[in-house]
């Protein structure tokens, strides 16, 4: 095995076939170098919305080890009168935790878009008890040296569900 | 440098590297990456369309249409498996891929791990044909160059993620608490024992950050020190879904670029015949 691929190999290249033109060669060369400068850019200076050159930026936030770590989840109240916890997956309501975190700006400034998440809901799981009321809440975890120390809960927002029964 | 950006590689080797990548896009939009399908069923006021989606004028998804393009992802990498059609129905996966993926990225959550998956649709069509029983003689600088750029895609993914935690992180995020971060939020009884050891974590963020900056070695070194490096981020993925569940697994599968994928095939399924009568064909059509 070798880092050029093939290089290593010990068959020695007897088919002229297989050899690039100049211009097979040259566009190839200048792909490369297009994908990977637009890669750099995205990384460099870019942001999400760029992708697929968009900064390769999962896990890159610094976190202060005397600072806080915040989970965000959303509690329902149901037709059946039970109080769950909103499954925040592509399985439960379609959307993921951290899809609801890139959102959660507009969720707080505008809690009617809380709707949508029972409408997701209904329409992904038509047996499951409708959500009457949805309360968006994070937990919020404080350090000190790198350590949990103490977990608390804040409240966001609050969405009471228009006509439960009839979503779709 | 013809010969680092495309040195000859045995064809079998890209119909190896095909059937792999394209039999794992099954299992990605299948089982893995299918958030797509679910966002079919969340209304459009939650979509926040990518600029990709937006430049190609792609509609917000819907229950059918995520379902139609479904079964289009799923029939050409297929067909692509197998190594017919290569060029259509690799630029058929690849198209219904983008639409995928910026659909599963359009509701404010984005994932660099299908980066070097992506790039490795993009280049596949471009090798030409290429049959598992190719005997060694047909080799082509046209499959060279896409078994490197799926390499080069995988050391963007490495080395660039080193680049945005300085650029997001600081450069004190090895020292930060970005682990207990992601071990807090997304816990298992392996992260507890780990968090219990002091300066452990620590240690491990250095370990990453280090790792990262020094991937671009992978497209240098080779030997023992390939397979070192190949088996070093191997085990990290590994560790991270032991630990918090996230496997990174379409960045894993296009390591196997790196590897000599056609020794995979036993030796009696190649035949000389076959190799004789194409010994011309391969990469010529491929090379213009």
């Amino acid at each position: 095995m070798a880092g050029p691929p093939g290089a290593g190999d010990r068959t020695v290249t007897r088919t002229t076939s297989g050899r690039l033109s100049r211009p097979g060669l040259a566009w190839r060369v200048a792909v490369t170098l297009a994908v990977v400068g637009l890669a750099v850019n995205g990384s460099v200076r870019g942001n999400d919305v760029q992708w697929p050159f968009a900064p390769m930026s999962q896990f890159a936030c610094g976190v202060d080890l005397d600072g806080q770590i915040r989970s965000t989840y959303i509690e329902a109240d149901t037709t059946a009168g039970t109080t769950v916890r909103v499954p925040l997956t592509a399985g439960g309501v379609g959307l993921g935790r951290a899809e609801v975190e890139g959102q959660l700006p507009r969720l707080v400034a505008d809690p009617a878009l809380l709707q949508s998440i029972a409408v997701a809901a209904a329409r992904r799981h038509p047996g499951w008890p409708r959500y009457t009321k949805l309360r968006l809440r994070q937990e919020v975890s404080d350090l000190r040296g790198g350590e949990v120390v103490s977990t608390r809960t804040e409240r966001l927002a609050d969405w009471t569900v228009v006509d439960p029964t009839g979503l779709r | 440098m013809r010969t680092w950006f495309a040195g000859t590689v045995p064809a079998r080797r890209i119909a190896v590297l095909r059937t792999v990548i394209y039999l794992f896009v099954v299992v990605d939009v299948l089982r893995i990456g299918n958030d797509p399908l679910a966002h079919g069923d969340v209304p459009a006021n939650l979509y926040r369309p990518i600029l990709l989606r937006s430049w190609l004028h792609l509609p917000a998804p819907s229950h059918d249409y995520v379902r139609v393009l479904l079964g289009l992802l799923v029939v050409s990498a297929l067909v692509a498996a197998t190594g017919r059609l290569p060029r259509l129905a690799g630029w058929v996966c690849l198209l219904a891929l983008l639409d995928w993926m910026s659909n599963n990225y359009s509701y404010s959550k984005i994932d660099h791990d299908q980066f070097a998956l992506v790039l490795a649709l993009a280049v596949l069509p471009t090798a030409g044909p290429a049959r598992w029983r190719d005997g060694d003689e047909i080799r082509s600088e046209a499959a060279g160059w896409a078994v490197r750029m799926v390499q080069v895609g995988v050391v963007c993914c490495y080395f660039l993620s080193a680049v945005s935690k300085m650029r997001f992180g600081g450069w004190g995020w090895a020292n930060g608490a970005i682990f207990t971060w992601a071990f807090t939020r997304r816990g298992t009884a392996p992260t507890d024992l780990l968090l219990s050891v002091p300066g452990l974590v620590h240690l491990m963020q250095w370990v990453v950050l280090v790792a990262e900056f020094c991937s671009p070695a992978l497209l240098v070194v080779r030997g023992r020190l390939l397979w070192a490096g190949l088996a070093f981020f191997a085990t990290f993925h590994l560790m991270t879904y032991l630990t918090i569940r996230i496997h990174f697994l379409p960045l894993v599968v296009c390591l196997t670029a790196f590897l000599p994928l056609e020794r995979l095939v036993p030796h009696r399924l190649l035949t000389s015949s076959s190799a004789v009568r194409r010994q011309a064909a391969p990469a010529q059509a491929a090379a213009s």
